[in-house]
């Protein structure tokens, strides 16, 4: 029996159902299913879940992030993700022989990377591959459970940004984005307006009202 | 010192009613939670980081993450002035309220990581150790790291020979003993009991059953607490 409806808000310890199915930020006792974390409820047929609102990043397979290299080891870099675990990329993803030749070469302490992540291991420590270098542009701080609501579905809101702003980004999972090119600052605008309104409906349409009266206006 | 007169206490509050408590969250924008609280004249600042890289390394558990709280008193927070810095009181209480805190929050989601939590007193008015867990288990929920329940927690003690709950700073100094009790209000379970002074079995029973019913009363107000700051996150503009 469910005991929330869709878009309830609750918090740590909030009944949501018994007998039910459960995925995301909830745990179960017994028969019973908990939220574990502040958020908003989302019931699906005979399942529920809980999207957050606030929360850092833990690494996941397969997410594409932003990193910046904080250390060249021998053969490997040591990557800032951003999360309480580590990242490394193995140097045979830029060249064949990495024991021997200097990594430095081809990234250096500080520079920019987006990259995915192949693997994830028991400790949430994790390895990159198919890294590319992000050169020149700014990064900003998105809230990491916001990203989701950036990019939109099937990348609408992101490609919607784009094509208005003509402005390059990165969006990385771990709440990096990249921007490069035109209207960085109207861009930037209507990211920081999707991390504020996340939960609202009719969102895409609100952004592109938002970015054509920007764009009008300089 | 007469403590009660016509079975009124100090302030006017009859023996089983606490003071005001008003939780306000996400006060601080560099901690990822946050929250301050104000309880009769305590007055708490609770802030949280996200997990993040254990240090002092050899403090690391591979298994889950490793909260440390510590409690401080600003040294304007009582009436002499407390000189700056950990004491043995303030140790004690970061001990504890680690420990309470550390059975609700699922550290096993973050492991070889260490979770800080601070605590500070800019006002002191007994109770702080209650005020400052309360405070810290909404700042944590406020940072969104999950936790299996709150953390609600209550004092009661003896004052002229009678129970009461919730003591203020005259009750405390010059009554006869203080009980502070934290509990996971859903599954009714202890998470933290201490007793200062001297109490008979049945007067402790008292109290405990007073400060249990006062605690609850305080999950009602972080919950309303937590509730209301997400209201503002929902609506659009």
């Amino acid at each position: 029996m469910m005991d929330v409806t869709d878009r309830e808000l609750v918090f740590p310890g909030r009944i949501l159902g018994e007998g039910i199915e459960r995925s995301g930020n909830s745990f179960r006792e017994g028969r019973n299913v908990f939220s574990s974390i502040d958020g908003m409820a989302r019931v699906k047929g005979n399942a529920a879940s809980v999207i957050p609102f606030r929360g850092g990043y833990t690494p996941k397979e397969s997410d594409v992030i932003i990193g910046i290299v904080s250390q060249v080891l021998r053969g490997s870099w040591l990557i800032d993700i951003g999360s309480f675990s580590k990242a490394y990329m193995r140097g045979e993803e830029v060249t064949r022989d990495a024991l021997n030749s200097d990594l430095s070469k081809y990234f250096k302490i500080g520079d920019l990377i987006s990259a995915k992540i192949s693997e994830v291991n028991e400790l949430k420590s994790s390895q990159l591959m198919r890294p590319w270098k992000l050169e020149e542009g700014l990064i900003i701080d998105v809230n990491p459970k916001k990203i989701p609501r950036v990019v939109g579905k099937k990348r609408s809101m992101l490609n919607m940004i784009k094509d208005k702003t003509g402005c390059k980004i990165v969006v990385g999972q771990n709440g990096r984005v990249w921007l490069k090119g035109n209207n960085i600052e109207i861009a930037i605008k209507a990211i920081r307006k999707i991390e504020r309104e996340a939960q609202s409906r009719g969102l895409t349409d609100r952004i592109e009202k938002f970015l054509s009266n920007e764009l009008q206006s300089r | 010192m007469k403590l009660l007169e016509n079975g009124k206490r100090l302030d006017g509050r009859a023996l089983d009613e606490i003071r005001d408590v008003k939780i306000e969250t996400g006060v601080l924008k560099r901690a990822a939670g946050s929250a301050y609280l104000e309880w009769g004249n305590n007055k708490v600042l609770a802030g949280v980081y996200y997990p993040r890289e254990m240090h002092p390394k050899f403090m690391r558990d591979p298994t889950k993450a490793v909260l440390r709280c510590t409690y401080n008193m600003a040294p304007f927070s009582v009436d002499d002035r407390k000189r700056p810095g950990p004491d043995r009181r303030s140790q004690e209480i970061s001990k504890i309220l680690s420990e309470a805190l550390s059975s609700v929050v699922l550290l096993e989601d973050y492991p070889d990581a260490g979770i800080d939590v601070s605590v500070e007193i800019l006002q002191a008015d007994a109770g702080t150790r209650c005020a400052g867990l309360t405070a810290a288990a909404v700042a944590i929920a406020d940072a969104g790291i999950p936790m299996r329940d709150l953390v609600s927690s209550c004092a009661a003690g003896k004052i002229d020979g009678e129970i009461a709950v919730d003591l203020m700073k005259d009750e405390d100094n010059y009554g006869d003993s203080d009980v502070p009790l934290a509990i996971l209000p859903r599954k009714k379970e202890v998470v933290l009991l201490q007793m200062d002074g001297k109490m008979t079995k049945e007067e402790f029973k008292k109290a405990y059953k007073l400060a249990f019913d006062g605690a609850m009363k305080v999950y009602e107000v972080q919950k309303a607490a937590l509730l209301s700051s997400m209201d503002s996150v929902e609506g659009g503009e």
